[in-house]
């Protein structure tokens, strides 16, 4: 017999009442993990989509709200092109809309002599020739979901595009994407003289310090907008900060809340074992020894409940990712950090729960918990 | 031979002073002694046992037990886990656990390693004829053996004291003289003092000491020859 014999005993004596327990901590742990890891998911996913078009580096506006809000004049191509080391600038239009009013899809609009469309790897079909009328290449996930091929019609911004041709990506977003030249999205969304962000390519070959010299020649070249890698523009992008916010605080309300289940469980347990830690007391346990006891429970749970919600909230993820409304947009992002900070809350939570009910059995004389049969 | 408990002028009222439990009682007793404490129901011969152990706090007075007033429930508990070791009328035997188990959770924090633990609580169930009942739950038992095993467990720490509430009070006549007979041989074999609180005439006999109790106060104090315990066949 160890000290955690008489706790899991405790538990296991009632299953029903503890198993609810411990889907209350692992709904919340998954409601934690699926809400950060998805806000994290969308901002990983826009970083790799424009990482895997060729880029090395981003101009956009500083501060911008969300993807689509980056505003960068025409006018600064010339003076990003003429950076040293820098070997292709293309301006890109992004836009957020829905494909046949049944799937939400990223609109990219990208310039006729744009690099970005040498390494587009095309399944079927080619990419959009001068005389084209309204082309689009669909990502090819976009395209299965949607039932579409080559020579077939999709409705975007409510305008009808023709594709063009099918193309594979290795990153969601572009697998959920459609790809349009840039002059006709700019009429459709009225902005002619403004992309939502440059894409710049460096020479070959490259090292960070390259990185870093042309990153800094481009802030000088680009004054007041924000240069940086995939990452950095995706992580200076404000909606991802009101995301998370509103991620973090979802959960822990919801953590709370499974405190409190956790600390009603064990009240409850109390109440119902005064008589055993009555004989415990009576048999010489230490207050702290008994405190100990519950608090042991509370973990228990906690971890259980902590390692359920972790795959549940995994689980969550991939099917939120998997509807078509959220396909492309939504990428489940299960980081390691967002697993320690699940189980640093599930363990600050539980015991938190577990404390009050176990100070609580330690306040009753031996005497008087041993009335209570 | 020393002072083990000291009761001096204790009180211990319930419900506000209105019910007044024990009332100015002082008592000393020896680390050889076998004292039966004896009253009718509700005497407050329990809850003097209770004050003895420190399971109860006494409303006025003090408890000194080898010569030290001994406050609070922390120190109290590692009085108990080392000093003294209680059985109760109706067992107290922890549903959850094995026979060796109940005994196992009162060695734990007082008996380091899980396997000197097993050994202690396997001596003791041996010791009781409990040996084979080892893995059987507190429900699996007989009124005798669950007795039995609470003994066991009130000697796991080789207590300096040993305390039995009404112990033979829950058992049929045949388990009671069985019972009787551990009580009646604890001072020789373990070497404990033993305060039995009890209203059953034949189990006082047994002890060299009878303390009678009437509403709360202490009515008699008186010493006597043990009379011998009786022979069981089936322990």
């Amino acid at each position: 017999m160890t000290e955690l014999t008489l706790p899991l005993r405790g538990l296991i004596a009632r299953p029903l009442r503890t198993l609810l327990t411990i889907l209350g901590i692992a709904l919340a742990v998954a409601g934690f993990v699926a809400l950060t890891g998805l806000t994290a998911g969308v901002q990983h996913s826009f970083a790799s989509g424009i990482d895997e078009n060729g880029a090395d580096l981003v101009v956009s506006q500083r501060g911008a709200f969300n993807l689509v809000s980056s505003t960068v004049p025409r006018s600064l191509a010339s003076g990003l092109s003429a950076v040293p080391n820098v070997e292709a600038v293309s301006g890109v239009l992004l836009n957020i809309t829905t494909a046949d009013d049944a799937a939400n899809i990223v609109m990219a609009g990208w310039p006729a002599a744009s690099f970005l469309w040498k390494d587009m790897r095309l399944l079927s079909g080619r990419i959009p020739a001068p005389g084209d009328k309204w082309p689009v290449i669909l990502g090819e996930s976009m395209a299965t979901a949607l039932d579409k091929r080559v020579g077939d019609t999709v409705e975007l911004q409510f305008q009808p595009y023709r594709i063009v041709g099918i193309a594979s990506f290795s990153s969601v977003l572009n697998q959920n994407s459609a790809i349009v030249p840039l002059e006709g999205l700019q009429q459709l969304l009225s902005r002619e003289d403004v992309f939502t962000l440059y894409e710049v390519r460096l020479k070959r070959p490259l090292d960070k310090n390259d990185i870093a010299v042309a990153r800094s020649r481009l802030i000088a070249a680009a004054p007041g907008f924000e240069v940086g890698d995939t990452e950095q523009f995706a992580s200076s992008i404000r909606i991802f900060d009101l995301l998370q916010a509103i991620a973090r605080t979802i959960s822990l309300v919801v953590m709370a809340m499974a405190s409190v289940s956790v600390a009603n469980t064990l009240l409850m347990a109390v109440n119902e074992r005064t008589f055993e830690i009555g004989v415990l007391a009576a048999l010489g346990w230490s207050p702290r020894r008994i405190l100990r006891l519950i608090l042991i429970e509370g973990v228990i749970m906690s971890a259980v409940g902590g390692v359920i919600g972790i795959i549940l909230g995994a689980l969550a993820m991939e099917m939120a990712a998997k509807t078509k409304f959220a396909a492309g947009l939504i990428v489940p992002y299960l980081s390691g950090w967002s697993i320690a900070q699940a189980l640093i809350f599930v363990f600050i939570a539980g015991p938190l729960g577990a404390l009050y009910p176990a100070w609580r059995a330690t306040r009753l004389l031996p005497a008087e918990a041993l009335r209570r049969i | 031979m020393s002072l083990l408990v000291e009761l001096n002028n204790v009180g211990r009222d319930f419900d506000g002073g209105r019910i007044v439990a024990v009332d100015d009682v002082s008592l000393a007793i020896e680390d050889d002694e076998t004292v039966a404490i004896v009253g009718r129901s509700g005497s407050g011969k329990s809850t003097i046992l209770n004050l003895i152990c420190g399971l109860d706090r006494p409303t006025r007075g003090d408890v000194r037990f080898e010569g030290r007033a001994v406050n609070g429930r922390a120190a109290w508990a590692a009085v108990r886990a080392s000093r003294i070791g209680i059985v109760f009328q109706n067992f107290f035997l922890l549903q959850s656990l094995s026979a060796r188990e109940n005994i196992e959770v009162a060695l734990l924090g007082n008996l380091g390693g899980a396997s000197q633990r097993r050994v202690r609580a396997l001596e003791l169930l041996a010791h009781f004829g409990l040996a084979e009942r080892a893995t059987l739950r507190p429900a699996e038992l007989s009124g005798g053996e669950r007795q039995r095993l609470a003994i066991a467990r009130a000697l796991a720490n080789r207590p300096k004291l040993l305390v039995a509430d009404e112990p033979t009070g829950s058992l049929d006549v045949q388990t009671s003289q069985s019972v009787m007979s551990i009580i009646g041989n604890l001072h020789r074999e373990f070497g404990t003092a033993v305060i039995v609180v009890t209203h059953d005439e034949d189990v006082a006999a047994l002890c060299g000491r009878r303390v009678e109790i009437t509403d709360g106060r202490i009515r008699s104090d008186s010493r006597t020859t043990p009379a011998p315990a009786p022979r069981s066949a089936n322990p």
